[in-house]
């Protein structure tokens, strides 16, 4: 069964793609022309529920690899499928393919938001200024770096053109970009401290005990904890009570089975609110209308 | 659920009374943030380097790399990148010299983010110089491949047709590393170092599950509490823990790097953050009992 | 363990994360099945118990604290993309935004990623006309910030820091960026409210925001606030499915350890691991 296959090796892709926006247009013009919202509606929760049954459907289905596909699994890298698994490629490039349509969008919404900061002076017009240069400069240098195809590792031989646009490039990214990341990810060992200044307090028995197992971890996490208890032995019972030792502890038999519990209560959770979406019982804006 | 947490909208208990313990239950987050910085930076003029004491967490994925067998490679999956890279740049860089001291061959691969593969290549390529490591030969770098899950499931079946080229666009095929590695199951072990979470789902679901490859991860120490679990289970090997686990496992192979130099730093990090959490009690318990009797 | 296919491939057998085997059919229309049922019983009207959840619970105050100060709302999808995840938290927003538009109170949104952009703005503009005020909406007030982590992270500090907002809602996929959002929300005087499905980033939430929701509660949220009787259906059929999970889980640890872990049919139930 063909799904959407390659092209045809005689039609250009450009034509293909011409197409499909002209179709994709005349459809678009035809829904909004003739469907009211509650024909819209209508029409998302049957292409929900469409979409949602096909990989549903796909996952369930028996797999019959060797009756259905004897000389191998067309169209996809896994390793066994039924009748609908050659389908799973195209319909996540559709996916893919409509998620990059809104790519787009960020960019409109920032420019235009900033934009119009700038245009009108409002307070803090600078900082939107500061947005513009820096998204042309990454967005230039990036762009022009690409295009030059330069190997990896650099050649001595590169013209002050080439030479420029990658020292630019490489100033914007490895220079600023990658330090920043790291220096706001760092910030956070700084908010770490002050939010546990404030807000761990003994207030009951409950905090009490977090804060004795809080302590234990923290110290067993580090060697200052298996400093403090080096006198006890490595061996037997006792070695438990090494920091070490007991933070282990108290990551496998308190916290790990914990862990599970939430896991098992989200993967439930997860499990009843998918079945809403795709039956499109959900409530809320875009689901259906609140009462 | 009770609501555990200080409440901005409520007063602190004895906030209104006057004096020393309710200013020690309100010192201002700039003198934390200063006293913080002072201590890191003390300790990374003047560390104070205490002994390390290797956890089974990391005993094991040492051992893991160490009975790889014989004509396998092991793969380095460095999915990290700048941001993390304080915690999985020294994992990262354990985990290299543990295969090297070992002699084991490597290969680097990234799913996400793209940074990762050069961060890693630029870590591999400063041991590499060390050993005496061949690029092709003894290690590799097979770059970032797009696609994650469908990557995975690709390497199930055709690992050089996956990975295509190198991380300076070679056949990955011409290597000589690559000789004898058609399946996922020509890989001995595989290492996921990384700070992305739902990564290890995939390699445990498509990779060491359904085809047996031995699995071993490094992570940063916040998400590594989630993956217990899976260790109990055997479905991971042996794990790193942070900073700390890639100080252990320098421990572990006798080469002190970057991990033991952090550890000095995180650990009087830790004592002042204990410290302040015990002033801001002593402050509050205080208070509340001047409230009491007043 | 092969399931559902006569013919095993040549990898041995049935990656369950690809295609269901016979106990994750067996599993997932047994889970279905009690979640539909409880739905149904409850469309017929039986009277479901939901207990109360503090950091839900709080969300109406939350926003009347924004209106009595005269101060915007900010509200935080998370940063994970168009799932059931973002798709509570937009459920979520849609609640917060018609008790503010009734109380003239503007929702600041921040988003991450580009593809939740035109659902969010539809979202906030429907709330607002469902309000009855729609010319209050305004479209710069749904925002995409950026799709790095952490520069989303300080693009949304810097719009609380501007709008000077006095509520924060955070609901949906958070990770290494949560920390950085709460504290300075709190830093900034604002009451936080947060919901996170993950629990790695909840000890943070907890020592930074005032309410939190923790785990399956989060995916209770529409349910609760809308107390419709589908809703409070499927709720109850999750805490029955959990029930049966558990019950699973028990037989399988008695079984494990009474006739041990190679016994055949010990090994064809419970399988291998992954």
């Amino acid at each position: 069964m063909r799904w959407l296959g390659p092209q045809q090796a005689t039609t250009p892709l450009v034509q293909h793609i011409l197409l499909a926006l002209l179709a994709s247009g005349a459809l678009l013009y035809l829904l909004h022309r003739f469907l009211g919202p509650r024909g819209r509606r209508a029409l998302i929760v049957v292409v929900t529920f469409l979409f949602g049954l096909f990989f549903g459907l796909e996952y369930f289905l028996p797999v019959r690899t060797k009756t259905l596909w004897p000389t191998g699994l067309p169209n996809t890298g896994g390793s066994a499928g039924n009748l609908l698994t050659p389908g799973i490629e195209p319909m996540s490039n559709i996916l893919a393919v409509i998620g990059a349509f809104t790519v787009g969008l960020g960019v409109y919404s920032l420019v235009q938001v900033h934009g119009r900061n700038v245009l009108r002076r409002r307070p803090g017009w600078h900082n939107s200024l500061a947005f513009f240069i820096s998204f042309l400069a990454m967005f230039g240098f990036g762009l022009w770096q690409y295009s030059l195809h330069l190997p990896e590792p650099l050649p001595p031989t590169l013209t002050p053109l080439q030479a420029f646009a990658n020292n630019g490039y490489e100033f914007l990214f490895r220079g600023l970009y990658a330090p920043l990341q790291a220096a706001t990810f760092s910030l956070l060992a700084f908010y770490i401290a002050s939010a546990a200044y404030r807000a761990f307090r003994i207030r009951t028995t409950d905090a009490g005990l977090m804060m004795a197992a809080a302590f234990v971890v923290m110290l067993g996490q580090v060697p200052i904890g298996a400093w403090l208890t080096r006198g006890l032995p490595n061996e037997g019972v006792i070695a438990l009570l090494r920091l070490e030792n007991l933070g282990d502890w108290v990551m496998r038999w308190l916290n790990s089975p914990a862990q599970r519990g939430i896991a098992l209560g989200v993967a439930i959770g997860a499990l009843a609110m998918s079945l809403r979406v795709w039956l499109s019982l959900e409530r809320g804006t875009f689901f259906a209308e609140q009462k | 659920m009770a609501d555990l947490s200080a409440n901005s909208a409520r007063p602190e208990i004895g906030a209104s009374a006057p004096g020393f313990w309710s200013r020690l239950q309100q010192i201002p987050r700039y003198y934390i943030y200063l006293l913080l910085a002072m201590v890191v930076i003390w300790q990374i003029l003047f560390p104070i380097f205490l002994p390390i004491t290797p956890s089974a967490t990391t005993r094991g994925l040492e051992e893991a790399i160490r009975t790889v067998p014989e004509g396998k490679l092991v793969l380095i999956s460095a999915d990290w990148d700048s941001s993390t890279q304080a915690e999985t740049g020294p994992q990262t860089a354990a985990v290299i010299e543990a295969c090297l001291r070992h002699h084991k061959p490597f290969v680097l691969m990234t799913l996400a983010p793209p940074m990762g593969a050069k961060l890693a290549h630029n870590i591999a390529s400063e041991i590499a110089k060390r050993y005496h490591a061949r690029y092709g030969v003894d290690w590799a770098n097979w770059g970032y491949k797009y696609g994650t899950s469908n990557v995975l499931m690709a390497m199930v079946k055709d690992v050089p047709k996956m990975v295509g080229s190198d991380f300076y666009g070679q056949p990955v095929k011409s290597l000589p590393i690559m000789k004898g590695v058609r399946t996922v199951k020509d890989i001995g072990l595989v290492v996921e170092v990384t700070g992305l979470a739902g990564m290890t789902e995939m390699w445990i679901g498509l990779i060491q599950g359904p085809q047996g490859v031995p699995f071993s991860a490094a992570y940063t120490a916040v998400m590594a509490p989630g993956y217990y679990p899976y260790l109990d289970s055997g479905q991971i090997e042996g794990m790193l823990v942070g900073a700390k686990g890639a100080a252990e496992m320098e421990v572990l192979i006798a080469r002190p790097g970057r991990g033991m130099a952090i550890m000095s730093a995180q650990s009087w990090a830790h004592v002042l953050i204990m410290l302040f959490i015990i002033v801001g009690n002593l402050g509050y318990l205080l208070a509340r009992g001047r409230e009491r009797r007043g | 363990m092969a399931g559902g296919e006569l013919l095993p491939n040549e990898g041995g057998g049935v990656n369950s994360l690809e295609h269901a085997n016979w106990f994750m059919r067996a599993l997932f229309f047994t889970l279905s099945a009690v979640i539909v049922a409880s739905v149904l019983s409850a469309q017929r009207g039986r009277a479901m118990f939901i207990r109360r959840i503090p950091g839900l619970s709080a969300i109406e105050e939350a926003v009347g604290r924004a209106t009595e100060m005269g101060k915007p709302i900010f509200f935080s999808p998370g940063i994970d993309g168009i799932g059931i995840t973002t798709l509570q938290a937009l459920a979520i927003l849609s609640y917060i935004v018609r008790l503010a538009a009734a109380r003239v109170t503007r929702v600041l949104v921040a988003l991450r990623d580009s593809t939740v952009l035109p659902i969010a703005e539809e979202t906030v503009r429907e709330a607002y006309d469902a309000a009855g005020r729609p010319e209050d909406y305004r479209p710069e007030d749904v925002r995409f910030v950026s799709d790095e982590q952490f520069a989303y992270a300080l693009g949304s500090v810097g719009m609380m820091a501007r709008e000077q907002t006095a509520t924060h809602f955070l609901f949906g996929g958070f990770y290494a960026e949560a920390l950085i959002l709460t504290e300075n929300g709190r830093a900034l005087g604002a009451l936080q409210v947060a919901g996170c499905p993950d629990p790695v980033q909840i000890p943070f939430f907890i020592a930074t925001c005032d309410y939190v929701v923790i785990g399956d509660e989060y995916y209770a949220a529409s349910a609760y606030l809308t107390r419709e009787p589908t809703l409070t259906g499927s709720l109850v059929g999750q805490d029955l499915g959990k029930a049966v999970l558990v019950a699973l889980i028990v037989t399988g640890i008695v079984m494990a350890t009474v006739l041990g872990g190679a016994t055949p049919i010990v090994a064809a139930l419970l399988g291998k691991g992954g």
